[in-house]
């Protein structure tokens, strides 16, 4: 706001100390829902960590038993026991809230399947094959989580980063701005009561002369 | 006359003779050792430069690398399979197609299940092993076809055909062949077990031995459905004509624990090797797949014993395509644990030796 835009008046003042109260209240509530949501950034962040070290062992762990799989079964009998699988996993997207941020909440089914669903003979295979279905099944079901976990600390990202700017244009642009335009009407006003106080006076003057 | 000298103790003797020869020219445990320590390109060198080297010359054109070495064993035992069939007389070539039935389940189930997946013609193919009764031929004109149902229809000459079309459409509803794939293997050992008391020679001992392979399959099955979760509707996994009855497979089944499985196992066979894999397994000491590989050597080793037993009698056949199977599982397992990394003592416990 330039102050050669500001009518230095009355009316006006009390505007900008209406304005004002009001920045200084959002500021503060927005200051209070950064560091809220820097709190549960944190949270979200243990977990994701968590997730990603589990997504890693879970692939080393599928990895590995897809490896013996080969070995024991050749990969001619696990792509056989593979295309036994008709049901494809799947999800349910749902929105959670937390302080406003809007955040999805992934349900999953039929990832993890007993040995009576996955599809193929259980007397034309051998367990290496369950092992691996059962490797593979936890992997997905940990992506799937992972995948919640990593998108709502995204969206918590973002919307920490826009409240913070929020607040800082709060806290160095516009209540500065808001206060120096208070500050200016205030300064303008003083000086025109003088102004008048002075004519006052001269008028006064010249009337007893 | 030609089906006397087909039946008589001659026929029996000439093919014995011929699977010992064959026998022979399988690959010894030293050589599985040496395997186990060379890499990759020279495990390859050295199957191109043994019984593999036709099939590997073969597909070279079509495929590389690990493929190759795996496509080329599998062609392999088929091709083998197919020769040995042709050698064997009368009665013997029967028994042996019956026992080599269980590949065309395989095959059979790997069509269906790609054909309903949209699975390319080609990449189908790749995954066959024409081993068992069903010739390429026959395979390459199922693939040809697009419906599971014209495929059932096209196989209506094959030995499991009726246990096939029974259960066709409940699998075709359920949209899954798992029940129908359980059911096929269960006619086959029904089929098999009827076959032993069909006159060969060496049907008795032979008989005993596929029981001993229902058992052991029947306990892999307890202990996979036990480690899976499986309690209820178990009945219809368990095959019959061994040992066990399906009755006490399924009070098997429903243990509370492996312990108690094992030792249910146990009181079938009190002493042996079962009994003394029973008691590691007990203790937790081996993955279930291991354990499996432990148990096929326990049958390998039986089959090696009535073989010895009874020289010349369809035994001798029957031990020597079961080692003829397990020699491409073994060059497969090495070559492809050496490709994905596995140390040679890993790899050497999966072998079946």
């Amino acid at each position: 706001m330039a102050l050669k835009d500001v009518k230095p008046t009355r009316s006006e003042l009390i505007n900008l100390k209406k304005k004002i109260k009001l920045s200084e209240r959002g500021y503060n509530i927005l200051k209070m829902k950064r560091d809220g949501l820097i709190l549960e950034f944190f949270k979200v962040l243990e977990e994701a960590k968590g997730s990603r070290d589990a997504i890693g062992e879970k692939y080393a762990r599928a990895q590995g038993i897809i490896a013996i799989a080969n070995t024991v079964e050749g990969s001619i009998g696990v792509k056989a026991a593979a295309m036994s699988v008709r049901e494809k996993p799947e999800l349910t997207l749902k929105k959670k809230n937390i302080m406003g941020v809007v955040v999805p909440e992934i349900e999953a089914t039929k990832v993890k399947k007993d040995l009576a669903e996955r599809g193929y003979g259980v007397l034309g295979t051998s367990a290496v094959i369950d092992e691996t279905a059962s490797a593979f099944e936890e992997l997905v079901d940990e992506i799937i989580r992972a995948a919640e976990i990593e998108t709502t600390m995204k969206r918590l990202l973002n919307e920490i980063e826009s409240t913070k700017r929020r607040v800082n244009a709060l806290e160095f642009k516009v209540i500065p701005e808001l206060k120096e335009a208070s500050a200016f009407i205030k300064m303008r006003l003083d000086e025109m009561e003088r102004d008048e106080l002075v004519r006052l006076k001269k008028i006064k003057a010249k009337s007893k002369a | 006359m030609i089906s006397a000298s087909q039946t008589g103790p001659a026929s029996y003797i000439y093919a014995a003779t011929r699977m010992r020869v064959r026998k022979s020219k399988l690959l010894a445990r030293e050589d599985y050792i040496r395997l186990l320590n060379m890499g990759l390109p020279e495990i390859t060198r050295f199957i191109e430069e043994t019984e593999y080297k036709a099939e590997i010359d073969e597909l070279a054109v079509s495929f590389s690398g690990i493929d190759l070495i795996e496509i080329g064993l599998s062609w392999n035992l088929a091709n083998e399979y197919q020769r040995v069939l042709k050698i064997l007389p009368g009665v013997m070539k029967t028994f042996a197609r019956s026992y080599l039935s269980h590949w065309d389940i395989f095959n059979v189930l790997t069509i269906l299940r790609g054909k309903s997946q949209g699975v390319k013609t080609g990449k189908i193919k790749e995954i066959l092993i024409p081993a068992g009764t069903i010739n390429v031929v026959t395979l390459d004109r199922l693939l040809a076809e697009d419906s599971p149902e014209r495929i059932v229809e096209n196989l209506s000459s094959w030995i499991l055909h009726p246990v096939l079309e029974r259960e066709f459409a409940a699998a075709q509803e359920s949209g899954s062949y798992a029940g129908m794939e359980n059911e096929l293997y269960k006619a086959f050992y029904r089929y098999v077990l009827k076959q032993t008391v069909s006159g060969i020679k060496g049907g008795k001992p032979f008989r005993e031995y596929l029981q001993l392979e229902i058992d052991l399959t029947n306990i892999k099955t307890v202990i996979r459905l036990y480690q899976g979760g499986v309690r209820e509707d178990v009945r219809d996994l368990m095959i019959e004509g061994g040992n066990f009855s399906v009755d006490e497979l399924v009070r098997l089944a429903g243990s509370e624990s492996i312990e108690e499985i094992m030792e249910g196992v146990k009181k079938y066979y009190p002493s042996g090797p079962v009994a003394n894999l029973m008691e590691v397994g007990g203790d937790g000491e081996f993955a279930l797949h291991e354990m499996e590989n432990a148990l096929t050597q326990v049958m390998l080793d039986k089959m090696d014993r009535i073989s010895k037993r009874y020289p010349f009698s369809i035994c001798s056949t029957m031990v020597y395509l079961k080692r003829k199977r397990y020699e491409v599982a073994n060059l497969r397992a090495i070559a492809r644990g050496k490709e994905s990394g596995l140390s040679g003592e890993q790899i050497q416990g999966y072998l079946v030796m």
